[in-house]
């Protein structure tokens, strides 16, 4: 084989991908509980929505939108199914591997590929009928209007 | 089930001394190497990274990508933030039997494809045969 991920030195590079993940992994996974205990301690999909193979998603607010982010490398977008059902936004889809290649071609297999599926509970009452969802060098965006009862309103405070 | 998500990006950090130029975070790309018969193949997911961000370079032997990554917005309120943002960083050795001079990358879709052409002298050959 005439190419090698590099590694540091202090690694066997000969021992392939699976000694570089196992720890690796393990302390990305501790890391990942760590962070979500202390970002969402109660869990915030009260629908569990984690099955399937789930994208990773950001969901930020803005003062009119719930915007939704989800990193998809090498996806065909026409193939992603967006749903919005009342709070919830359901994100399906495939990712499809570059071409048919036979299995023994490949040296090195790490990009995951097969079917996703996510959903997620929105924060506040949102309008499905304005959805906007765009596609960018492989992060999908999709940006969703609040209601207009849903918005932040200031209330200002009258002095007596 | 955090086993559900799509694998989490592997921060260099966990794999090798990378160069810091920038703040934050370094991520590895999840590569996929495949060979055909002229040419070597590595597809490198780099979600985020625009064309003109990408940076790929050949030196002695090892080919090193990067990617630049805006860092997120600040005047958004987020309520989830399950990937990590940063740059892009990974080294490849490259063998002998590679002609560095005609590597050659495009990008689509956040998937990065390099090609690396195989020199002639590795290269697959039908030897035809004659009778005597």
């Amino acid at each position: 084989m005439n190419i090698i991920p590099w590694l540091s030195k202090r690694e066997d590079r000969r021992s392939g991908p699976g000694a570089e993940s196992s720890i690796t992994r393990f302390r990305d996974e501790m890391d990942h509980l760590f962070e979500r205990f202390f970002t969402d301690p109660f869990g915030m999909e009260p629908f569990g929505g984690r099955f399937a193979f789930g994208p990773r998603l950001d969901l930020a607010e803005s003062d009119n939108d719930v915007i939704v982010k989800a990193e998809l490398p090498g996806i065909d977008p026409k193939e992603v199914d967006l749903r919005v059902e009342g709070n919830l936004l359901t994100i399906r889809g495939e990712k499809k591997q570059e071409k048919e290649e036979k299995r023994r071609d490949y040296h090195y297999v790490e990009r995951q590929y097969g079917s996703f599926h996510r959903s997620v509970q929105l924060p506040t009452s949102v309008d499905p009928d304005k959805v906007e969802a765009a596609y960018k060098d492989g992060v999908l965006t999709i940006t969703i209007a609040k209601r207009p009862d849903a918005k932040a309103k200031r209330i200002s405070v009258k002095s007596a | 089930m955090v086993s559900d998500l799509v694998n989490e990006k592997r921060d260099t950090a966990t794999v090798t001394r990378a160069e810091r130029t920038r703040e934050g975070r370094t991520y590895l790309p999840y590569c996929d190497i495949l060979e055909r018969e002229n040419e070597l193949l590595i597809h490198a997911d780099l979600p985020g990274v625009r064309t003109e961000d990408i940076d790929i370079n050949y030196e002695r032997g090892l080919l090193t990508l990067q990617g630049r990554v805006d860092p997120r917005r600040e005047d958004r309120r987020f309520l989830m933030r399950e990937y990590g943002v940063g740059d892009y960083h990974r080294s490849f050795e490259v063998g002998e039997g590679i002609d560095a001079s005609r590597i050659e990358a495009e990008v689509k879709d956040g998937v990065l494809t390099l090609h690396l052409p195989k020199t002639e002298s590795i290269r697959p050959r039908k030897i035809a045969v004659r009778s005597a």
